[in-house]
């Protein structure tokens, strides 16, 4: 923890180097992020529809309407839903396994982690309608071979819940391996000597995995952790356009794919613009949470 | 230390399980890629391309001009990756080793920008490049993909775990903010900065919403772009054909990491992300 | 470090490159800008299953053989409403291309929001000698489809579409039914329940995009309308009475099929379902791919009543604003809708030609046509054909969105059809008022 407070010590004086060294990220940032934010807030007091010559101003109605509209909800709830399902196959699965292929067989591991990894680099878009035409459930492969055993598949992308459960697990495709690697490199780089030796002493796995490996390499996890949110969804929005587009009745809809539904199919550009807002707000707040909380138990090992 | 193999065996079932669902699409997608549609279509099971054809790369090659498209993205990707790493590491390393006024409230503020959907930056993003006459150019896709605030994110995150005192040592000596980046704290964080930046390549390699509302002409497609060109709502998606395209797709940051692998591997494996 | 070395390098290699790239299209810009020809865009959504291809030779041609202009094609994905987001951000940036394709479901929207010039305009400014081409080669209906709700003549249509019923004839003579395929609505509904019941497959599936455009058709067909006066009436006794047809097949019977359009299409071509309800637009893929004996018949009628069939597809409109460029908008598209150019459009697209007289003419389709029987149900059905439905003002996508939402409640089962149709009627109105 002694790198949490770092520099007061020594570099106060230079303020205008560390100016100077943010720059290039503030004027890429300024032109190309803050810039159309600021325009989104503005645009949030608005009813438009972004082509129209005149904007009407508003007030807070859109935010009103947001806030009264049970959809918004309904989508605040499946991005729940998502981040949990995501989280649980990305962040938790990958972490034991990579604990389990370090630590348990070790054999075979570079065949395959190279296996997993494959997945990763191919887009979304691909992985989207490779999906559709698998997972069809009348003639798809899969419906196929769940055939053979007398199974119907479930109409997945037309029922509340498997719909988000399909989807997660398309987007996990991509996510898992990339996170799996990254989780196994930081368990294996763990001291070795503190492992052996909780072994010899008989300590069940499953207490290494919690009391050495877990707090270890923490700061990975926590990593993975954000990465898994925040990109898991914006991953998932892809698999919901090319599919569902939101449906059955916004059952797979999440909150960044809603804001894009109401600006870009709808052209509710004033609605869309306050439901941004309050989604940000609503991950600023888990942000500082976990700022606060989370990031002060993380063991950094040096 | 030996594993006893009762326990050892279920979970290699387990590894080979996962790598069966993992890879079987991809095999599927290669394999497809070499039939005609019409078998694809008909016998959905077999994916084994028995008289394997062309048929379908030569449908992409004789409409489009693949190898621009295909450094096109590579032009792309790369400028993307590396300036995107470059500027995070210099916003990281100011974030992590300087004081200075607004830090926290900066911080906080570029970071936010993570969650700001880029359905909300596309319009005056757009406005912003055609006034700078970017439209229908590289430049035009690259810029907007810069501002990306996880690398400060995940680079601040690891450099974090630098103890200060060789910071301190280093400024004792003399050595300027340059070197010490480069001779200290680059070579401490490299895994980070390796990872981030393959995640940067990925990201950019595959993007398409945003070269879809700035390239125009044909040759300035990236592969993506071509890639939607066989997907019609309307008319229906030629499966193979789009296969094929995929196939080219994942090849150069397949290669990339199969070239790159023992080195990756290795550099996350010396110290993990910290 | 040799690693990063190595990476190094081939980035360097790469920025290189990028800047050889550069300044090469720079170089091949200036050289075209210089011979003066008046150089405007056209926007499609064609991709290449969709008569892509077509648009290429067409531009290529249209270049070829003119002298003050060039055309530069920029296909948009996601169809007609991702052709309408970049047209939006086009306009917002103060500039537009000079033809683009409208979506007909888009017409009220484009007219209400965009600046456009209606072609009749053009001509008369600048083309005393085509002041009769619309009249003398379109049928009043059809370009009757181009006409927002004030009356106006926005665009001239382009691409038309209309829904046929696809059948698999081996699964229907197999399930021992009349190999020519239902002629009625109900008449499908009792052989869909045959061919489950006989072969075990499933009967019907109707298309399930985001529109309603299939839907339009089955309600209208039975005499209910989506609009009456500025009003939403789709919930009226005979609209509720077809759309029930459609979910007692789905939720009740189970002989119908209910799936994302791609996936529908797909089990139409591999034998899994006996009939499929979607559009001419398909014909490629069915007729290409399907290994059954396929045939394409005419839309299904409720017993008694005429069918109405919206058209499907685009107009194109003139969005140019300088008159040079509208002058050359209207060069490009007078060369797009010549019989010849017709005729190739619909061979590489599927879409029925607006024109009256490319069907017989012999420079048009007659090989055409003899050779490819699906597409005759689709011409032979014309005199059905009305508009496609678009809610008036400005929450008529709004509109339109619900009467999906409900959609999904219906077929999945969650609602009953008068119910959900009543209630989304009064919701629509509502906005609409």
């Amino acid at each position: 923890m002694q790198a949490a407070k770092p520099a007061k010590i020594k570099f106060t004086a230079d303020h205008w180097k560390a100016y100077g060294l943010l720059i290039p990220s503030l004027i890429i940032f300024i032109l190309f992020m803050f810039w159309p934010f600021m325009y989104t807030i503005y645009l949030s007091f608005f009813d438009w529809n972004m082509v129209k010559p005149t904007k009407e101003f508003v007030g807070l109605q859109n935010y009103k309407e947001v806030l009264t509209d049970p959809t918004t909800y309904k989508v605040f709830g499946n991005t729940l839903l998502y981040i949990g399902l995501l989280l649980i196959i990305n962040l938790i699965i990958p972490y034991i396994l990579a604990f389990v292929l370090d630590i348990v067989l070790k054999r075979f591991n570079h065949l395959y982690k190279g296996a997993i990894f494959l997945p990763s680099v191919i887009s979304l878009v691909v992985g989207s309608i490779l999906f559709t035409w698998l997972l069809n459930p009348v003639s798809g492969p899969a419906a196929i071979i769940l055939g053979w055993f007398g199974i119907d598949m479930p109409i997945w992308s037309k029922l509340d819940g498997w719909v988000i459960v399909v989807l997660s697990l398309i987007t996990s495709w991509k996510v898992f391996g990339y996170n799996f690697i990254v989780l196994y490199a930081s368990v294996n780089g763990i001291s070795r000597e503190v492992i052996e030796a909780a072994r010899l002493d008989g300590v069940p796995l499953w207490k290494i995995f919690f009391h050495l490996v877990l707090p270890m390499s923490s700061a990975t996890g926590i990593y993975v952790f954000i990465i898994t949110i925040v990109q898991g969804l914006q991953y998932v929005f892809t698999p919901i356009k090319v599919i569902t587009q939101g449906g059955p009745n916004y059952a797979s809809s999440n909150a960044i794919y809603h804001a894009y539904h109401e600006a870009f199919v709808l052209y509710r550009t004033g609605h869309s613009a306050a439901l941004s807002i309050l989604t940000m707000a609503i991950f600023i707040l888990l942000l500082i949470l976990e700022f606060k909380f989370v990031e002060r138990g993380i063991h950094y090992e040096n | 230390m030996k594993t006893n193999r009762s326990v050892s065996i279920p979970w290699h079932m387990i590894f080979i399980g996962i790598i069966i669902i993992l890879t079987f699409p991809i095999i599927f997608a290669v394999g497809i890629s070499f039939k005609p549609l019409e078998d694809a279509y008909n016998n959905a099971l077999n994916f084994i391309p028995t008289q394997p054809t062309l048929e379908n790369y030569e449908t992409f090659f004789n409409s489009l001009n693949v190898v621009k498209i295909v450094s096109n993205t590579f032009i792309i990707a790369t400028t993307v990756t590396l300036f995107k790493v470059f500027t995070s590491f210099l916003a990281a390393y100011a974030f992590v080793f300087f004081d200075f006024k607004g830090k926290n409230m900066l911080y906080f503020l570029l970071i936010s920008t993570i969650f700001i959907p880029f359905s909300v930056t596309m319009i005056p993003n757009y406005l912003m490049i055609s006034d700078l006459g970017l439209a229908d150019s590289v430049w035009g896709v690259i810029l907007p993909q810069l501002a990306d605030a996880v690398g400060i994110l995940l680079l601040r995150q690891s450099m974090k775990t630098i103890p200060i005192s060789l910071i301190e040592v280093a400024r004792l000596d003399n050595l300027g903010h340059p070197r010490i980046m480069k001779n200290i704290v680059l070579p401490l964080v490299k895994p980070a900065v390796t990872s981030t930046g393959i995640w940067f390549f990925i990201l950019s390699w595959n993007e398409y919403v945003w070269p879809v509302l700035i390239l125009k002409t044909v040759d300035h497609y990236t592969l993506p772009l071509a890639l939607q060109m066989y997907i019609s709502s309307e008319g229906g998606t030629n499966f193979t054909v789009a296969m094929a395209v995929a196939v080219i797709t994942m090849i150069i940051p397949l290669t990339l990491y199969l070239l790159f692998q023992k080195y990756i591997i290795g550099t996350f494996a010396s110290s993990g992300i910290k | 470090m040799k690693g990063y070395l190595k990476l190094f390098s081939l980035l360097a290699l790469m920025l290189m490159l990028a800047a050889c790239g550069k300044s090469g299209s720079t170089t091949s810009n200036n050289s075209a800008a210089s011979d003066e020809k008046t150089v405007i865009e056209y926007w499609h959504v064609n991709a290449e299953t969709q008569g892509g291809k077509t648009v290429e030779e067409l531009v290529k041609a249209f270049n070829e053989q003119s002298k003050t202009t060039k055309v530069v094609a920029k296909y948009n994905p996601d169809m007609y409403k991702g052709l309408m987001q970049n047209l939006q951000a086009e306009a917002a940036s103060g500039k537009s291309p000079a033809v683009v394709q409208v979506g007909w479901s888009f017409l009220d929207y484009f007219s209400n929001n965009f600046s456009y010039i209606s072609p009749q305009e053009v001509i008369d400014q600048h083309f005393p000698d085509d002041r009769t081409f619309l009249k003398d080669h379109f049928l009043d209906n059809v370009l009757e489809l181009a006409q927002n709700s004030e009356g106006i003549q926005v665009g001239i249509p382009y691409s038309l579409s209309t829904p046929v019923l696809y059948i698999n004839k081996d699964l229907l003579k197999e399930a021992g039914l009349d190999e020519n395929g239902p002629k009625t609505w109900q008449e499908v509904k009792e052989f869909s329940k045959k061919i489950k019941e006989k072969t075990g497959k499933h009967g019907f599936y109707m298309q399930e995009p985001a529109d309603n455009w299939a839907t339009q058709a089955l309600l209208e067909s039975n005499g209910a309308r989506m609009l009456s006066g500025k009003k939403a009436a789709f919930a009226s006794k005979e609209g509720i009475e077809a759309y029930q047809l459609l979910a007692d097949m789905i939720v009740k019977d189970k002989t119908a099929l209910h799936l994302p359009w791609d996936q529908g299409v797909q089990s139409f071509i591999d034998g899994n379902v006996a009939m499929a309800y979607t559009t001419i637009a398909r014909r490629s893929q069915i007729q290409d791919n399907a290994k059954f004996n396929a045939a394409a018949i005419k839309s299904p009628a409720w017993e008694g009543k005429n069918v109405r069939l919206p058209a499907g597809g685009a107009m194109l409109a003139i969005t140019a604003q300088e008159e040079k460029q509208q002058k050359a908008a209207w060069e490009f598209m007078k060369y797009l809708y010549s019989v010849e150019s017709m005729a190739k459009w619909t061979e590489g697209t599927g879409y029925v030609p607006p024109r009256k007289d490319v069907a017989e003419d012999e420079n048009g389709l007659k090989d055409f046509l003899a050779e490819n029987e699906m597409m005759k149900a689709a011409i032979e059905q014309m005199d059905g054909v009305v508009s496609w439905t678009s809610f008036p003002g400005d929450a008529g996508l709004e509109a339109e969105q619900k009467l999906l939402d409900i959609r999904d409640e219906i077929l999945g089962g969650k609602t009953s059809v008068e119910e959900g149709l009543k209630t989304t009627e009064k919701e629509i109105n509502k906005l609409l008022k």
